[in-house]
This record gives structure tokens, C-alpha cells and sequence, in this order.
């Protein structure tokens, strides 16, 4: 059968890619005409989306159903029945991404409908376009004149009596649109107005740098008010400082505003039975993030609560795992067939051009006849095919031309290789041409979408020339396969460990689990209750016991691994630990240390002072009879370290639970920002509805302690307010485990601040969450950044799936451009090993026998000389840097770049 | 500097309990209603949003005796915004009920005299039913001025042109002179003993 | 057409300073064949000076209780009665509780719930309809118009039937009758200042000049409005406010049913024109 995808957006594409390449089978139905979702609108991200867009739409196991609506559903887990416009499907499990509609209620009082006044999914288009055309220029949409100073509000539409919740992505995109401005023009004066600041990490960090290196003016204020005068627009604040309602003129005024379910997803709940939550979102459980009320059915991206795409996606890969343990693999995954490779050797060159319109993006500007005039009859080509429209059709073209035509070398032109590459290099195998005889050409962004027809045109044919003359010189590359190792390593012992190792081994793999500690647990041991009111112990135990008890899972505890090796798929290492020394063999790993509490001492007397603990000592306690208490959030160092994101969320419950069991109490809490971001918002409000105080800080001006009075300067109250409290409670920021710095040195896994860092890094989107530079190794939960238990358990199963995907295939290709060392030139010099990102090579004594040049004799005898690991990820560093020219990369030899080279000049 | 010991910290249950003022609590100090009121350009010191505030913190003495509180106009204009459905125009009412009471027993001054007119106001209604112009403005100036002469004087000087002009207009003949009572008297005495202030 | 009886409340101002409206109202719902029988002795409202809540649903579940016996739905051209006839509906019919203490004081408050309270503009444009109007408009009016709106009709927002920042109605309605809209949109729904005439008539002043001035300086010939307090404010004060303010305005103030009762080919006496205290007779003129 197969597991039906519902919505087409980041989250839906994510895992159905998920599904299918690990050998299920998937109907994907989107109800647009395209992929993409919202995503697909958003300035940056469109560009990250496509290759994942072109991979789903040619991928073989998945069934693409396009501009189609779900119409009914029945049975149940194992066995559902499906129809989607008109078309029955029977799926074992189904995953809902539908996704979520912006906030469309927009108040006129925020001069909504003066063209100057845009909400930010526009303004994002803007942007695009700003990127994308040559006037370089933010200008107004009402009268083109150049934008000067610029208003963001946020919070429209969240937090309010229409969207309750907070929207969580608002704070975080305002962020990225401010610092897109601020960099490419510096000139323009930018206003934020906001309540709380929600953004966590590394946005964090992005908002003090535009805050203080950006000159960027937040404001503490949720305006109401925007008057368009004349050609200006009047923004109304209040100034705390001063006590004044103040006017600025601007510009233009983006409108932030929120998220809200997907107006199709009230439907969408009748036809499966799932439920909603009072906000309309599918309904999930903090410790069942992805589970919806119905068996078989599950949940992910911004349809179960507003998120932004890191948590989309991470939902998603979670989603495709949990419906991959309901579903049988039914598909060959793609790649692993055998293939046997037409031995080219030395034969003269039969060249194949293969010139695709893609779907009219080339032909819009480039002439393509004309540029296949150009190059038939040139030497070598024996084939020139022009009338390809789509990579569907361009690929049985390849095809064709090999087996029928007996090509030995292709290059393709169309569009760009970022999408496609793969693919074509697909098609060239599948038809017995080792892949690496493949030529490609991007026609698409560096001709057609950059210059006029003519240009076009005309630069389209030169690059053209050139990787013909390019492709007669590539040489077969060997494909060397290697079996993966069905197992995995999963380093941490604590909710998202175990939460891992349990999926892993709900998709038919062995787990190692290994945990420093005598116990498994983690820091969950530490808590009494979680927010929903579950026991912590009756979770953690629940999680133990399957655990131990499952077959597929070893666990170590007391035990930590030592000596990794290897690559994806096949691994190695040793597991040493009271009384174990024990050597395994693993195709994946996850990495899942988490994170423990920053010790605060001396803060607030903290270590001197009783009276004065930390959150989690608090916590513990499980209880307090203090008349007068006060949290204290967002104490403690602001450099170097990393504040969880559930902070907040820790500090508004337990001050709620404080005001709930003893409403006499004096509750106050003092914050820097309340980030309570999502359904959270709601326990802020319910903290204050009981009573609770909050006073806001400034980081400049921090809280102070002594005598037994607390005294804070209230930047809202603008004056400064003591309390005499009998406990205070400090959250403080977290701290990376200490196993992160050996961890990562050992997989060779960048770190930020202590804790992992995920393999992509754009600024807009993290389209791979839990995936490392280092393929193969996966990380997760509080290692990656302190968060919240569901966001954890979400991330885990993410990891889980994706070791699935990886442990599914039966064998692995080493990579083929990989460098390699003429042991006769090199002088040892180990320039190349200082530059390796990945420490491939290393320097050997080998002995070399005497050569001689001409009349020149090299005397042989032992010398240094660099030797390239099986590590090598082929990035080309070495050979660039390698000053005797002993280093180069196949498939970029000189002579293959001078051949293209000569054509040129 | 607010010590906050030495206040009230039941105020906020005080006016919670005072109808109207039910949703104080929800405030999360956005400054919204401050930003929209248009109070707030004739008379700078008002803030809806600081008037909360200190209620929170259990200001008592220093909210009540506030005399911005008695410039509200009722406008609803924070009210339709408040993203927090506090009802600050209902809200500014129930504090300015507890003002009143605490004003009658001497607690406390008020520097306004919109308590004299609204009292003045409700027992007209009592009496007559209907608002009766003259009775109103018979009981306000004199309450406000402190004297029925100086009233007078005050009255006189507000209504002349305008009285002259309303009734040119045949906007204040001599019906205008007598109430207009309701039938039915009492049953507004019984509305205004059973649910008035007590 | 849906709407044929309604039972009519005129508020306290109606036989006094705005008599004028209550004149207007009266003839245009005749002309419109919608009868009107007013509340038999209804109270007063409450008006903005009683701020209890309960007891302005007190006050006022008299006077729903009266028109429910009559079987019809209640409508006011008064803002404010209206907003305290209906936010005392809504209350009483949402809270069973509510509804008993409030029968407990008398059983002529015994309300249950079964009629609408209106307003006469979301009458015209909501339930009679700019279509049916359209047919019996029988006069242009070369006006030009600034609509001011005030406090109740768009807020707060369980009452309301317009928006609360560019309420429209009235701009439909003046369009319809021929009419022009001056840009006023800042000033539409700003508070006229009324509420404070007793007590801060300094600030009242400034801030019902800010509205008279706005209007003057956008072009208007007059200013429609839909409340008698804002009448009085704008129109009755206006004298009063040059005066302290040493300002000429000079600007004829009148009620949209004024307005509409002239397109409806109503004499202007009929309609009280001349009980404006602006001088009303130049925009006659305008009327073709
Ligand atoms: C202005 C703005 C800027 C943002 N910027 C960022 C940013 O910089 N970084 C970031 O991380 N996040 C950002 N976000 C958030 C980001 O857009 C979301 O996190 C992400 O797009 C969510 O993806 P999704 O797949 O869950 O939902 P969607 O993108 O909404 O996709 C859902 C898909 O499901 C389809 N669908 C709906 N109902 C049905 C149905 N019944 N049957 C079939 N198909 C259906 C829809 O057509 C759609 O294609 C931003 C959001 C906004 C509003
Ligand atoms: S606080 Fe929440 S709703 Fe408001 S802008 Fe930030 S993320 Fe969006
Ligand atoms: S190509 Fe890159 S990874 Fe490979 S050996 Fe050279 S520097 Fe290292
Ligand atoms: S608008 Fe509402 S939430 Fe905001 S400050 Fe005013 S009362 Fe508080
Ligand atoms: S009701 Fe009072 S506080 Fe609210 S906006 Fe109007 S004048 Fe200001």
C-alpha cells in the first residue's frame, strides 16, 4: 500500500522525501497547482525549496497529485481508504501538513489599505523582487519613491481576542526581513514595534547585533495607530522612557502578521475525525507532539500549532517515521539497483547536447535553436536534441541517447544544477554511462534570468562551446559501493536518546545506546510535573521500560564511546565503560547529550543566600510556602551562553502553579522578555489572570539583592519597584554538555556556543534540523539547543527517521570527486593538511625511487607525502592550495578545466 | 521608587470584584489603549495603561485619588482595541465607583466634579425617569461651586447664550421647563434601590 | 421589504435639544411606510452618566420588556441609548441569572429576550436597503458632506454594526442620495468631546473644534451625524465653542435622517431644518 501525504508545503514535500527514499510508497496531495506552500512565497526560502520541489516531482515513488482535495476517508491504521478528487487510495497511515493561512482581519486603525502599509507575506515579495531586479532600490509601492525610513509592527493579529496565541514565526522573520534591509541598505532608518522579543539562539543574537551594531530601533510598543497623511505615514507610540505619546513619520509600514490554521483544515478534521484544539490546530500532546487523535494518523508542520520552518520540518521527518513503522516498504530505493557501467576508456568522444527549455524559463530569453545551430557539427557531438520541455522529457532523451545512439559523454544545459544535478546524473547511470561523463550547464540562472535575448543568447552558446570542450577530456570515475551497516549508535541516554533509539529500532535496526550516567533519564529526572500535567517520572518510566525491553536496543550506561571511524553507513567504534570494551560496527549515529543548567553563582547572592535558588532546585522542591516570591528570568551571563527556549514557559507555569495552590502568595516575575511563543501564550495569560505581577527589566540595568530587598527597575513602570521577597527563583541560561567539545571534535561537528550545529545554515530557514555536516551523524534535542520536551521528542524522531532513510539502503557509493595526490610531485610540504576542513590527510614517510627529468635525476629515498583518507568530502581545498600542484580533484583536473578554459580566450 | 510592601496588593481584587472591572488581570501592559485614547492630547499625564498598572501592583490611595481618572469620555475607543478584552472603559468606571465610595466616607478627595454631575444625573433618573435638564443643572452647579448662589452664577454663565439660542431654535420651550416623568415612578426607585450603589 | 412596525425609542433629548432628530425620524420612517409606535412611557437609558453595568441593564430591560409585548424589534436614532439598549440585550439574553435579578426588582423588567435593538442608520442601510431607499429618493443632494459617526456605532465591538475605524454606512448612504464625501476619515469616529461638556468643557471644546474645523477646511457644506449628543456638542455648542475659542466656523451641523428625509422629498419645516442651531437654509438650495 503506501502512506498518503496530505499538503504540499515545506512540511508535506519533507515527508514524503523522507518516505520515499526510504522505500515507501507515497501519494503526496496538495490542493494548489504547485508545491511549495508558503514557503514557496517567502523571499529567501523559495530558492532553498526548488531542489526538494524537483526531487519530489521526479521521484518514483512518489505519486504527485496536484490541485487535488481529500474527499473522504475510512478504515483505519493499517488500512485506510482514501479518495482525492475523485481518486481512491489505499495508505496504511496518512500525514497531515496543511499548513496555515495569515491573519486576513487586519484593523483599518493600522492604515490597512494605503498602499505604503504592507503585511509581511507581501513585503516578503517585495524583497524578492528587490534581490532579484537590477534597481537595487527599496522603493514605496505607492509613488516608487526611494524608502527612507521604514515601520515594522508586530504581533498583528496574534495575541490578540481574534488569534489568542502567539505566532511564533513573526518575531524571528521580522528579524531576518530588518537585517535583509540593514545590509543592503544601510542608509534606511528602521522602527520595530514589539511587546516581547520571541526569538531564541542564534536569533537571538541576530537581534542584539541589530539592535547595537545596526542601529535598528526597537520599540516597546504595540501600536495601534497608523495615520496616512499626505505622503507620509504617522506611527503613534508610547515612550516609556518619557512618559509621552510620540508621532514618527515614516515611509512605509510592514504589518507582521500572524498564523493561523489553514482555512481548509476544519474540513480536513471532519473527513479524518481528528481533533482540533480550541485554536483550531490538529490537536497533539506535549509528549506526542506528532500524534493526532486518531491511530495511523499523524501531524506535523504548522497545522498542529504556528512554527517556523526548522520545527516544520523537523516535525515532518518525525511524521514520516512514525507513518513508515505503520507501513511495509514496497519500493526500490532509488540508486541501489545494480548497474553495470559501458567501459569508455580511451574511445574517441561521442557527445550528446541535451538542451531543455525548462518549462519555458530558458526559452523565455534564450533562442534555443539558435544556440543549437551553434554547436551541431562541432567536433565530437553526435547528437544535438533541442526539443526537450521538461526534466522528464529531457531525461529519456539521455537515456535514449545512450543506449540507442551510444553516446559516452552528455552535456546537458537547462536549468540549474543545484535542483538537478542529481537527477541527470541519475538518468546517465540508469542508461549504463558512469555519471561522472556528465556535463551540465546552467541556462537558467546565469543566462536566461540575467541578461536580455540577445545576451542571452549569445553567452548561452559560448558556455555551451565551452563544456563541450570540457566534457571530451572527463574520464570514467570508478563508483566504488560499500555495504552499510543495518545498525546505530545513539549517544545519550535521556528523553530524546531514547526517544531515537526507539524509532530506529521501530524500523527494524539495532540500536547501541549509550549513556555516561549509571541510568537512563537524563534531565527529565529532575522534574516533578510537566506543563500538561503529566508525572515526569511516569513518562521517564514509561520510556525506560520500552527501552530496556526491546529487543533491537543494547543499552550502555556508565559507558561512553571512544575511537570513531569511518563514514556514513559504515562506522566504527569502541564502547568503553565499567567492565566493557566492546568494538561495533554502526551505518548511522545520533547524537543526544542535552543540556544542564548554568550554575549561577554569586548571582542575586545566589550560593550565599538560601533564600535564593535556581528554577530547577525550585522545581524539584515541588512545593514553597514563601509569602512574597520572585522569578527571576533571563539572569545571568549574556555572552557565550545559550537561554532555552522554554525559559519562559518554565518560569510562567511554575509561577502560576505558585499562585494556584496558594492564592495569597505575592507572585512577581521579573523578565526581559515573557517569550511564552505558541499555544504558551496562553499560561502567560492565565498567570496573569491569577494574580501574578510581571515586572520588565532592562539587560543594562539588572535586578539587584541585598538587605532582603530586591530591587528592579521596571522599564515599563519607567521607575524602580522592590519587593521583599522570602524566595527568589533564577532561571539561568544553559550549558552544553561536556561530552559536546570531544563529540565534536570526534565526528568533526562544528559547535556554536557548546552545542551542535545542523548541517545547513541559510539565514532565512534550516531546512535540515537534525542532518550534520558529517553525512550519516545526526543530532537532537537540548544538544542541538535547549528546548522544550515536545520539541524534543519531535526532533528525535526527526533523527530517527533520518537514520532510516540512511540504514534502508543496502549499500553506499564512496564519494567520487574526491582529491587525489601525485606522490611523485608532492614535496610534503602538509599545506593540505592544515587546510582540510575534515582532516582527510595526513602526512606519510613513504620511499620513492629515482626518477629522473630529462638530464635532471631526483634522487629518490624516503620523503613526506600526503595521503588522502577515505574521510575526503572532495571540496577541492587541498589541490587549490597545494603550491607544488601535487593535489588536484578528479573530475576538476586541469586538463579538464584548460580544454574549457581554451575555448574561452 | 515603589516599595511594594507598603501597598495594597488586594486592590486588584477589589476592583475584580467591582462590576466592569472583572478583566483587570489580563492586562499585559501593551500600551495599546494609551496609544488610541484621544484624552491623551489634552491632557498629557492621562495613561489608561500606567492607571492599570499601578491597580496591579496595589496602588490604592495613589489611583484613587487620580484625577485623570475623571477625564475618560467613555469613548470605547480602548475598549474596541484592547487586544486583551480588558474593557478599560468599564473597567476606568468600576475604579471610579470605588473612588466615589471612598470619597463619601472621607477617605479620600476627588479633584473633579464629574461625581457631583453623574450623581446628579442618576437622581434625576430616580426622580423623574427621564433626564430632566433643569433639575440636573439646578442640583450640579451648586454642588460644584459649593454655594447655591455661586451655582447659580456658574450656571448662568454656561447656559445664557446657549439657553437663549435652544430656544430660539424651539429647542427649549416652556415644556422644556417641567420634567418629563415616567408613569410608572415606582419602579425606577426600586430599579435604582436594588441596583445602585449601596 | 422586511422591516414594516418597529417600536420607537426616542431618548430623553428627543423633545428638547433634538427634537429636530426625533421630527426626522418620525416623517422619514412614515415616508418609508415603516411605522413607528413609540415605547409606551419609556425611561431613560442610563445615558453615559449611569456606569454601573447592571444598572444600566436595568434601566433599560424596561424598555425592551415593553416593546417584546408589543412584538417588535426597538429602534433609537440616539448613539448612545443605542449602545446601552443593545449591550443590555446582549447581556440579558446571554445570562438566565442576570435576567431572573433583574425581574426580581420588578415585574415590568420581566425581558425575555426576543426582540433586536437597532439603530436607525443599520435600519436604512442594513434592513430596508440602499436598494429600496434608492427607489423612493426622490432629490439630489449637491452636498458636500462630512460624516461624523462618534463613539457607538463601530464600538466597542460586541455592539457595534460598523467598523471602528472607517465606519461606512453613512457614506453609503449620503453617496446614494447624491451626495459627496469630503476625506474626514481621521475624524469619523473620534470622540466629539460631549461626555466631558459638564465637567472639562475646555476640553470638550477643543476637541469638538478639532472635528468642526476638519470638516471646514475638507470643503464640507455640513456635517451628518447620528446622535444627539454629538447634535448638541457639535451643533448646539457651536456658538459657544467660537466664542471661547475665538474661532469662526459657521458650520451647518444635521442629522442623516435630515439628510435622508430630504431626498425622500420631505419638507424641510417637517424635518425641524429650522431648529438647527447652525443656520441650515443655504444647503436647502443644494437640494434639487
Ligand atoms: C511573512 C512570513 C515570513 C516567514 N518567514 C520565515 C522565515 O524567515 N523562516 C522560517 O523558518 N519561517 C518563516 N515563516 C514561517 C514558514 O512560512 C512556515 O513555518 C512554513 O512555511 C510552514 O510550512 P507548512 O508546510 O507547515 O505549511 P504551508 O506552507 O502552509 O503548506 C501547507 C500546504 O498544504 C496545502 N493544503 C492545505 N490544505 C490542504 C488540503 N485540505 N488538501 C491538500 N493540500 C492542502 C496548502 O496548499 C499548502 O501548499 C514565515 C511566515 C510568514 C507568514
Ligand atoms: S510575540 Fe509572537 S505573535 Fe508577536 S510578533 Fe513575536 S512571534 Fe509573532
Ligand atoms: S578535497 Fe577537501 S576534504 Fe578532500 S582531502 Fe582535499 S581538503 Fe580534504
Ligand atoms: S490595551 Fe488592554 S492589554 Fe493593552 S495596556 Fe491597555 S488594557 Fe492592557
Ligand atoms: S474610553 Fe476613556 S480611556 Fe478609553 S480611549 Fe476613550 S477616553 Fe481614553
Amino acid at each position: 500500500m503506501g502512506i498518503a501525504v496530505i499538503g504540499g508545503g515545506v512540511a508535506g514535500i519533507t515527508a514524503a522525501l523522507d518516505l520515499a527514499n526510504s522505500g515507501y510508497k507515497v501519494y503526496l496531495v496538495e490542493k494548489n497547482a504547485e508545491l511549495g506552500g508558503k514557503m514557496a512565497e517567502l523571499s529567501e526560502c523559495q530558492m532553498g525549496l526548488s531542489p526538494y520541489i524537483a526531487k519530489v516531482s521526479n521521484h518514483p515513488n512518489i505519486e504527485l497529485m496536484l490541485s487535488s482535495e481529500l474527499e473522504s476517508l475510512s478504515g483505519s491504521a493499517g488500512n485506510f481508504k482514501l479518495k482525492a478528487s475523485g481518486k481512491e487510495i489505499d495508505a496504511e497511515s496518512v500525514v497531515l501538513a496543511p499548513g496555515y493561512d495569515v491573519f486576513d482581519e487586519i484593523a483599518k486603525s493600522y492604515g490597512f489599505g494605503s498602499p505604503d502599509v504592507v503585511p509581511s507575506l507581501d513585503f516578503e515579495g517585495i524583497l524578492k523582487t528587490v534581490t532579484a531586479g537590477d534597481s537595487g532600490k527599496l522603493v514605496r509601492p505607492s509613488d516608487g519613491k526611494q524608502v527612507k525610513r521604514i515601520g515594522f509592527i508586530k504581533c498583528v493579529g496574534s495575541r490578540c481576542q481574534e488569534n489568542e496565541i502567539c505566532s511564533t514565526a513573526c518575531c524571528a522573520y521580522t528579524a531576518k526581513e530588518v537585517w535583509d534591509i540593514k545590509e543592503r541598505f544601510p542608509d534606511i532608518d528602521v522602527y520595530v514595534f514589539y511587546m516581547d522579543v520571541r526569538v531564541f539562539g542564534k536569533d537571538e543574537e541576530l537581534v542584539a547585533d541589530l539592535k547595537d551594531k545596526y542601529g535598528v530601533h526597537y520599540i516597546r510598543s504595540r501600536t495601534p495607530e497608523v495615520i496616512p497623511e499626505g505622503d507620509t505615514l504617522t506611527v503613534k507610540f508610547e515612550n516609556l522612557e518619557k512618559g509621552t505619546i510620540d508621532k514618527l513619520k515614516l515611509d512605509m509600514v510592514v504589518l507582521a502578521v500572524g498564523l493561523q490554521p489553514s482555512k481548509t483544515l476544519g474540513r480536513l478534521a471532519e473527513i479524518t475525525g481528528v481533533n482540533t484544539d480550541k485554536y483550531g490546530y490538529i490537536e497533539t500532546g506535549i509528549t506526542s507532539p506528532i500524534e493526532t487523535s486518531v491511530p495511523g494518523i499523524f501531524a506535523c508542520g504548522t497545522a498542529t500549532a504556528p512554527m517556523k520552518v526548522r520545527e516544520s520540518v523537523g516535525l515532518a521527518s518525525g511524521a514520516a517515521l512514525k507513518a513508515a513503522v505503520l507501513s511495509q516498504r514496497t519500493e526500490p530505493i532509488p540508486g541501489q539497483e545494480d548497474r553495470k557501467y559501458i567501459e569508455v576508456g580511451d574511445a574517441p568522444p561521442k557527445i550528446g547536447v541535451i538542451i531543455c527549455d525548462c518549462e519555458g524559463e530558458v526559452g523565455q530569453t534564450v533562442d534555443i535553436p539558435a544556440v543549437a545551430e551553434r554547436v551541431k557539427g562541432v567536433k565530437g557531438v553526435e547528437l544535438v536534441n533541442s526539443e526537450t520541455k521538461t526534466m522528464k522529457e529531457a531525461m529519456s532523451a539521455i537515456e535514449g541517447g545512450i543506449v540507442d545512439e551510444g553516446l559516452n559523454r552528455i552535456v546537458f544545459a537547462g536549468c540549474s544544477p543545484r535542483e538537478y544535478e542529481d537527477v541527470v546524473r541519475d538518468a546517465c547511470a540508469n542508461a549504463g554511462l558512469n555519471p561522472y561523463l556528465l556535463e551540465f550547464v546552467n541556462l537558467r540562472e546565469q543566462c536566461a534570468w540575467v541578461h536580455d535575448k540577445a545576451e542571452a543568447t549569445d553567452v548561452a552558446g559560448n558556455t555551451l562551446r565551452m563544456a563541450i570542450e570540457r566534457a571530451k577530456y572527463l574520464d570514467e570515475i570508478p563508483i566504488v559501493r560499500y555495504p552499510v551497516t543495518p545498525k546505530a549508535l545513539v549517544i545519550g541516554g535521556g528523553v530524546s536518546g531514547m526517544t531515537a533509539a526507539l524509532g530506529i529500532a521501530d524500523t527494524g535496526y539495532e540500536v547501541y545506546l549509550v549513556e555516561n550516567e549509571p541510568e537512563l533519564g537524563g534531565g527529565l529526572r529532575d522534574f516533578t510535573e510537566l506543563q500538561s500535567g503529566e508525572k515526569a517520572s511516569d513518562v521517564l518510566t514509561g520510556l525506560v521500560d520500552k527501552v530496556k525491553s526491546n529487543e533491537r536496543i543494547t543499552v550502555y550506561t556508565n559507558a561512553k564511546e571512544e575511537d570513531v571511524r569511518g563514514r556514513a553507513g559504515s562506522f566504527k567504534a569502541r564502547i568503553v565503560g565499567d567492565g566493557t570494551d566492546e568494538e561495533i560496527e554502526f551505518g548511522a549515529c545520533v547524537i543526544a547529550t542535552g543540556a544542564r543548567e548554568f550554575v549561577p553563582e554569586g548571582y542575586l547572592g545566589y550560593g550565599s543566600d538560601n533564600k535564593v535558588v535556581t528554577l530547577s532546585e525550585f522545581r524539584k522542591a515541588g512545593k514553597s510556602d514563601a509569602g512574597t516570591i520572585a522569578f527571576v528570568q533571563d539572569m545571568g551571563p549574556n555572552e557565550g551562553v545559550v537561554n532555552s527556549k522554554s525559559t519562559s514557559i518554565e518560569v510562567v507555569d511554575s509561577a502560576l502553579k505558585v499562585k494556584e495552590k496558594n492564592p495569597d502568595a505575592n507572585v512577581f516575575v521579573l523578565y526581559q522578555d515573557i517569550k511564552t511563543y505558541g499555544k504558551w501564550e496562553a499560561i502567560y495569560k492565565d498567570a496573569r489572570e491569577k494574580g501574578v505581577i510581571f515586572l520588565r527589566y532592562d539587560k543594562k540595568k539588572q535586578p539587584e539583592f541585598s538587605n532582603g530587598i530586591l530591587s528592579v527597575f521596571d522599564v515599563i513602570f519607567n521607575d524602580e519597584v522592590q519587593i521583599k521577597p522570602d524566595q527568589i527563583v533564577l532561571s539561568t541560561p544553559m550549558m552544553p554538555a561536556d561530552a559536546n567539545e570531544r563529540l565534536s571534535k570526534m565526528f568533526n561537528i562544528p559547535l556554536k556556543n557548546g552545542f551542535f550545529m545542523e548541517a545547513q545554515e541559510r539565514p532565512k530557514m534550516v531546512l535540515t534540523p537534525v542532518d550534520t555536516i558529517n553525512e550519516g551523524v545526526f543530532i537532537c534535542g537540548s544538544a542541538v539547543y535547549p528546548a522544550m520536551i515536545d520539541e524534543c521528542i519531535a526532533m528525535s524522531t526527526a533523527a530517527a527517521s533520518r537514520a532510516n532513510v540512511l540504514l534502508a539502503k543496502n549499500f553506499l557509493e564512496t564519494p567520487a570527486v574526491s582529491a587525489v595526490v601525485d606522490d611523485l610531485i608532492c614535496v610534503g610540504c602538509g599545506v593540505c593538511v592544515d587546510v582540510c576542513p575534515v582532516e582527510a590527510i595526513a602526512l606519510t614517510e613513504e620511499t620513492v625511487p629515482v626518477v629522473t627529468f630529462g638530464v635532471a635525476t631526483v634522487v629518490g629515498g624516503l620523503k613526506k607525502v600526503a595521503k588522502v583518507g577515505d574521510g575526503c568530502i572532495g571540496c577541492g581545498s587541498c589541490a587549490s592550495y597545494c603550491p607544488s600542484s601535487a593535489m588536484s580533484l578528479k573530475y576538476f583536473k586541469d586538463k579538464q578545466l584548460y580544454a574549457q578554459l581554451d575555448y574561452a580566450f | 521608587m515603589i516599595k511594594t510592601w507598603e501597598l495594597d496588593p488586594n486592590f486588584k481584587e477589589e476592583i475584580m470584584n467591582e462590576r466592569g472591572g472583572e478583566h483587570l488581570t489580563a492586562c499585559f501592559q501593551c500600551s495599546t489603549c494609551t496609544i488610541g485614547c484621544p484624552i491623551t492630547e489634552y491632557v498629557p499625564s492621562y495613561n489608561p495603561r500606567k492607571i492599570i498598572q499601578m491597580s496591579l501592583l496595589g496602588m490604592r490611595k495613589e489611583v484613587l485619588s487620580n484625577p485623570d481618572l475623571w477625564v475618560c469620555l467613555i469613548c470605547q475607543t480602548c475598549t474596541a482595541r484592547c487586544p486583551q478584552d480588558v474593557q478599560i472603559s468599564d473597567l476606568l468606571g468600576a475604579i471610579r465607583r470605588i473612588a466615589e465610595k471612598e470619597a463619601e466616607a472621607g477617605n479620600i478627595k476627588i479633584d473633579s466634579s464629574r461625581p457631583i454631575f453623574d450623581k446628579a444625573f442618576q437622581h434625576q433618573l430616580e426622580k423623574y425617569g427621564r433626564l430632566y435638564d433643569i433639575g440636573l443643572a439646578k442640583e450640579y452647579y451648586p454642588k460644584r461651586e459649593g454655594s447655591f448662589f455661586k451655582g447659580m452664577m456658574a450656571m448662568m454663565k454656561d447656559y445664557k447664550d446657549f439657553g437663549m439660542r435652544m430656544f430660539k431654535k424651539g429647542k427649549m420651550g416652556p415644556k422644556a421647563m417641567f420634567p418629563e416623568k415616567v408613569k410608572d415612578l415606582a419602579v425606577m426607585k426600586k430599579i435604582f434601590g436594588e441596583m445602585g450603589e449601596k | 421589504m422586511s422591516v414594516t412596525k418597529l417600536a420607537y425609542y426616542p431618548g430623553c433629548p428627543s423633545d428638547a435639544t433634538a427634537i429636530d432628530q426625533d421630527m426626522s425620524t418620525k416623517a422619514v420612517f412614515e415616508k418609508l411606510g415603516v411605522e413607528l409606535v413609540e415605547v409606551e412611557d419609556w425611561n431613560c437609558c442610563g445615558a453615559a452618566e449611569v456606569e454601573d453595568p447592571e444598572l444600566v441593564y436595568a434601566l433599560n430591560a424596561r424598555n425592551l420588556a415593553i416593546a417584546e409585548k408589543e412584538g417588535l424589534d426597538i429602534v433609537t436614532p440616539c448613539s448612545i441609548c443605542y449602545y446601552n439598549l443593545e449591550r443590555s440585550n446582549i447581556a440579558l439574553k446571554a445570562d438566565d441569572k442576570l435576567r431572573a435579578k433583574v425581574k426580581g426588582i420588578d415585574s415590568s423588567l420581566d425581558y425575555n429576550g426576543k426582540i433586536n435593538a437597532k439603530h436607525v442608520l443599520d435600519v436604512f442601510v442594513n434592513d430596508i436597503g440602499l436598494e429600496e431607499l434608492s427607489s423612493k429618493i426622490s432629490k439630489k443632494l449637491n452636498l458636500k458632506v462630512a460624516p461624523y459617526y462618534g463613539c457607538y456605532l463601530g464600538r466597542p465591538p460586541e455592539t457595534a454594526f460598523d467598523d471602528p475605524d472607517d465606519p461606512d454606512l453613512m457614506d453609503k448612504l449620503i453617496e446614494l442620495m447624491g451626495g459627496e464625501i469630503v476625506p474626514f476619515s481621521q475624524m469619523k469616529s473620534l470622540c466629539c468631546g460631549g461626555p466631558l461638556m459638564m465637567t472639562r468643557s475646555d476640553i470638550a471644546f477643543e476637541m469638538a473644534r478639532k472635528i468642526l474645523d476638519t470638516a471646514k477646511s475638507a470643503g464640507a457644506d455640513c456635517i451628518a451625524l447620528a446622535c444627539p449628543l454629538c447634535g448638541m456638542m457639535l451643533d448646539g455648542k457651536q456658538a459657544d465653542i467660537e466664542k471661547a475659542l475665538h474661532v469662526e466656523i459657521d458650520m451647518p451641523v444635521v442629522y442623516i435622517t435630515q439628510l435622508l428625509g430630504l431626498a425622500l422629498g420631505i419638507d424641510a419645516k417637517e424635518l425641524g431644518l429650522d431648529k438647527n442651531a447652525v443656520d441650515t437654509k443655504e444647503l436647502l438650495g443644494k437640494v434639487v
